[in-house]
């Protein structure tokens, strides 16, 4: 099946989507959630052939570029963490009516944070949550961020003076930083630095979560083992996976997991309702 | 300012491929078509081919962007920069499909994609300009003496950069081997040999009769060994120096133009390039 390229009417534009339609009978169907920035563009084959792969097998997907992001309107530094979360609401709407599903979420690493928090506060829960290496702490991953404004700072013969401390100084008092050639903006660092992926699961819905680990030796890494376990303790039904293979999201060259998409598809493979 | 932005779909072989089109109300009959390099999808490093197509629809020219096969959102296998002449030819087709009023195109490209594009342009007559940002013409030994000469050759020795990476968790040995490969290199090859790749690029050029846009930036290594390569040859020189090629140098910029002020630069050294012939 040939995937559908299109505008998704939204506020302040449109969001860019593909659709992936089942092949066959529809079993079930996610809504693509994209991880952060650079993350997102070195990730889009790899989220191109889990897409793919997943229509294959019966489950429909959507893509779809949020605000700000890849092909959807606005500019970076008009993002919001709520209005994404709005996208969220209207990719799933979209999908909803077109398939006839509940639909489920699927999201790699900031995109999995924005799934979990988007779930908890839905008037309707998704049908499940698949996540791919998740960032579970908002804080640490805008420090990973700025970071990056840093290193390019040294390289350029700059001392980076401060740090990351400087620069959160600096946008809180309410400076527009360009960090790796993205403008963050006060208020989308203020969103990033109050998410705590740790809060409960909502409650009923199922997660898949997936982590990409070196090779096939690798023990579950610590904090990922932390947070499965007190999610179950809530009641959540989680599984996690460990599956070796690159770090594709920020690998400098354009890298695939055939494995990680293997484990997605018969992830969802296995319960009789999928997605 | 009213621009329409479309999801296009189209064939390559039996593939299908991805890409958008920004459109203005009253469109140029000559288009832009930013051909994606490196390890990017249509929306480029940073976004930047989003902004730029945007920015050039705004100023009347219709752009569109696309994946290669094997790249972001386009079926098939990966391939590199030197296989990807159907993928052109299939866009530009579709170019002119959907843009009504359409009669030449430009095709602009960064890194290897501005190779790509010196592969492709002579042999396509639809083709009325090409501009190149970095291009991409790499060989061992320009590589080592581009580095050595404006890079490490600052920094090598100060002890502090290095003890500031660190802090920074960087990979220092690394680093350090890196350098010590790129010393050895260049000790080893006193005159840089043509590649092969270069050849083909001047080859293109040559045989491309069209406007030739040029934009270099001042603190990439990537562009240094191209102004190298073409600094160290008379039939680059030649070629360069012809008055159909206009060549822009941006101080400051890295390779990918990464901050805003630099994409605004690029941008508008397209749009007046474009209203100048």
């Amino acid at each position: 099946m040939t995937a559908e390229a299109f505008f998704l009417p939204a506020a302040a534009g449109a969001r860019y989507c593909v659709f992936h339609p089942a092949a066959g009978a529809c079993r079930g169907a996610l809504l693509y959630v994209h991880p952060f920035a650079e993350e997102m563009h070195k990730s889009r084959r790899m989220a191109a052939l889990a897409a793919r792969a997943l229509a294959a097998s019966g489950i429909a997907v959507l893509q779809i570029d949020l605000h700000g992001c890849g092909d959807s309107s606005g500019e970076f530094a008009d993002a919001r963490w709520d209005a994404w979360k709005e996208d969220l609401a209207a990719g799933l709407a979209w999908l909803r009516e077109r398939t006839g599903m509940a639909p489920g979420l699927w999201g790699l690493r900031l995109g999995a944070l924005l799934a979990l928090d988007y779930a908890r506060g839905a008037s309707e829960a998704p049908r499940r949550l698949l996540l791919w290496q998740p960032v579970l702490n908002g804080a640490t991953f805008l420090t990973q961020f700025l970071r990056l404004r840093l290193a390019a700072a040294m390289l350029d013969g700059d001392t980076g003076r401060g740090g990351v401390a400087a620069l959160r100084g600096a946008l809180q008092a309410g400076e527009t930083l360009e960090v790796a050639g993205y403008t963050l903006t006060p208020a989308l660092a203020a969103d990033l630095d109050g998410l705590d992926g740790a809060a409960p699961v909502r409650a009923g819905v199922p997660v898949h979560w997936f982590e990409v680990v070196a090779d096939a030796q690798r023990l579950v890494p610590p904090a990922a083992a932390t947070q499965s376990a007190h999610w179950r303790l809530q009641g959540t039904a989680l599984q996690l996976q460990l599956v070796p293979g690159p770090s594709f999201w920020n690998t400098q060259e354009i890298a695939e997991s055939a494995g990680l998409v293997a484990a997605t598809v018969a992830a969802c493979a296995e319960d009789g309702d999928a997605a | 300012m009213q621009l329409e932005e479309k999801a296009l779909a189209f064939r390559c072989g039996e593939d299908h491929l991805y890409g958008v089109l920004s459109a203005p109300p009253c469109p140029a009959a000559r288009g832009v078509l930013i051909v994606v390099g490196g390890p990017q999808y249509r929306a480029g490093s940073h976004r930047q081919f989003t902004l730029l197509a945007r920015s050039l629809a705004a100023a009347g020219t219709p752009a569109m962007r696309f994946d290669y096969r094997g790249m972001g959102d386009s079926e098939g296998a990966p391939r590199d920069f030197t296989a990807v002449g159907d993928d052109l030819a299939a866009a530009i087709d579709h170019f002119f499909a959907v843009q009504p009023g359409l009669r030449e195109v430009v095709l602009w490209g960064l890194c290897d994609a501005a190779s790509a594009i010196l592969f492709y342009a002579g042999a396509d007559h639809r083709v009325a300009g090409i501009a190149l940002l970095n291009p991409w013409a790499r060989t061992e030994e320009g590589l080592a003496r581009a580095t050595l000469k404006h890079y490490y050759g600052r920094r090598l020795l100060a002890p502090e950069f290095w003890a500031k990476l660190a802090r920074g968790r960087f990979d220092v040995a690394g680093s350090a081997r890196s350098a010590w490969r790129m010393l050895a290199a260049a000790a080893g090859s006193p005159a840089p040999a043509a590649s092969s790749l270069s050849e083909r690029m001047r080859e293109g050029l040559a045989r491309f009769d069209g406007k030739v846009l040029l934009m270099l930036s001042g603190a990439d290594l990537t562009a240094r060994e191209f102004a190298g390569l073409a600094a160290g040859s008379p039939e680059w020189q030649d070629l360069l120096g012809a008055p159909r090629v206009t060549r822009q140098q941006l101080a400051g910029a890295d390779h990918t133009c990464s901050r805003r002020v630099w994409q605004d630069q690029v941008a508008e050294w397209t749009s007046a390039w474009l209203r100048a012939w």
